[in-house]
């Protein structure tokens, strides 16, 4: 044991933990850092080729193989065609989910991205997009599909970023009822999370909000744009704890398994309020 | 002699990128009981047991940092606790105890536990969520259960590519 205590091991172990620990107070302290940008530089290409890899992996076989069988036909139709004609066709789809909001919101600048990884180790479903801040992407960027708000972005690198969902307590959004006019804040919450659904709290006591309803943002902090939906009141419950009325709200897509999404960048009136109320989610 | 080691090493790295693939690759990994395994840290285990007490910790720490970087994109928890318990899982299997399945199996298991509920702690119950609970029963019992069973399927391969690339 005294041999131990004197030899290179200890010295070695006890000097690789102390850079640890002073890795992981500075990474901790400053959110874009090196060693998550080295890191998720070495790892974005094998991930990229996974991701991609495995969308729609969720078909079976038989599927598959039908699948196979019409392209083959169409292949052969289409050979004569442009050699990047299906990269287009691809590129056109996934820009098509997104043109309605688009055209609908002219001002907002979005940047299509697709789910690099989730970590097995969250429990709200937080994810990796393949966009960073070379795509002039920030922190609290609202992350949306073509049916509404999924979350908004956490911490942000050169090529990826971490967007934190709706599912999560950690989200904190401003919302209305469109048909009624109440608001309420939408947070994740953990009986509901596993279940695809989140909470609208601190409803008034007097609300009419009920099954059916589409809940939006209000837009009132400057995080979030104004209307952006959220998802569709699916019950109404008391909680008996803090002796206040909340909705719970589902998205309209499956946040669990989302693959397609877009990053809104900029949009009229972003951080606006945030003068007032800056360490505040909407 | 030195080339074995090096291939052995070898075998140890690429090891820990395809589990790091498999572990984060979207929808690969079906979830049993709304969980996945902690691969990496199955594996980083496996690995200090059969190595001495340096390249354990190495073995563990990489694992541990590509671990922290799929959840938070910081170093945190699971370099740190990696890189301690390696080290001295390396130094005990070297010197009291013998690296056989069952040894490995219950060793693993209190370190597995230790370390899930660990980041449990720190990730969940400090940060002051509600309902804190809820996550350990609906996640973490299933992950840890994952773990502990991928920890015995890992010893097998590891303890088959030490045996095969060892001077």
């Amino acid at each position: 044991m005294k041999d131990f205590l004197k030899s290179n091991s200890l010295k070695i172990f006890l000097s690789t933990v102390f850079v640890v620990i002073v890795l992981s107070v500075f990474t901790n302290s400053i959110h874009s850092n090196m060693v998550s940008s080295t890191l998720n530089g070495i790892t974005y290409p094998l991930s990229k080729v996974t991701a991609a890899a495995t969308n729609d992996d969720d078909r079976s076989i038989d599927e598959i193989r039908a699948e196979n069988e019409k392209l083959k036909k169409e292949n052969a139709e289409l050979r004569n065609q442009l050699v990047n004609y299906y990269d287009t066709l691809t590129e056109n789809a996934r820009l098509w989910k997104f043109y309605d909001l688009k055209k609908e919101n002219p001002q907002y600048a979005m940047v299509p991205a697709t789910v690099l990884r989730r970590d097995s180790n969250d429990e709200f479903y937080s994810f990796t997009l393949d966009k960073g801040s070379t795509s002039d992407i920030s922190v609290n960027d609202p992350v949306v599909s073509q049916n509404g708000l999924i979350g908004w972005v956490s911490e942000v690198d050169l090529s990826t970023c971490k967007v934190v969902t709706l599912l999560s307590p950690q989200t904190s959004v401003g919302a209305i009822d469109n048909r009624t006019h109440d608001t309420g804040v939408v947070s994740g919450s953990a009986k509901y999370c596993d279940k695809n659904c989140t909470t609208m709290s601190k409803l008034n006591a007097d609300h009419k909000v009920k099954k059916g309803d589409i809940i939006t943002t209000t837009g009132i902090s400057g995080l979030y744009p104004k209307g952006l939906i959220i998802g569709e009141v699916e019950d109404v419950c008391y909680d008996t704890y803090n002796s206040s009325y909340y909705a719970v709200v589902r998205p309209y897509d499956n946040i669990k398994e989302i693959t397609e999404l877009a990053i809104i960048t900029d949009y009229t009136g972003q951080g606006e309020v945030l003068i007032n109320s800056k360490t505040e989610k909407d | 002699m030195k080339n074995v080691k090096f291939f052995r090493y070898l075998a140890y790295i690429l090891e820990i990128l395809l589990l790091f693939v498999l572990g984060t690759t979207p929808s690969l990994i079906p979830q049993i009981f709304g969980a996945t395994p902690c691969l990496l840290v199955a594996l980083a285990l496996t690995i200090a047991v059969f190595e001495s007490e340096v390249p354990a910790m190495i073995f563990g720490l990489v694992c541990g940092l590509l671990s922290d970087i799929g959840y938070s994109n910081s170093v945190g928890t699971f370099a740190i606790s990696l890189t301690i318990v390696c080290f001295i899982l390396g130094f005990c299997a070297n010197n009291f105890i013998t690296a056989n399945f069952y040894n490995v199996l219950l060793t693993t298991t209190v370190v597995v536990t230790s370390l899930l509920s660990l980041h449990f702690l720190f990730s969940y119950v400090m940060a002051g969520y509600s309902s804190a609970g809820t996550y350990f029963v609906n996640h973490y019992i299933s992950r840890i259960v994952q773990t502990i069973i991928c920890t015995a399927i890992l010893y097998f391969i590891n303890k088959f590519i030490y045996s095969t690339l060892s001077e």
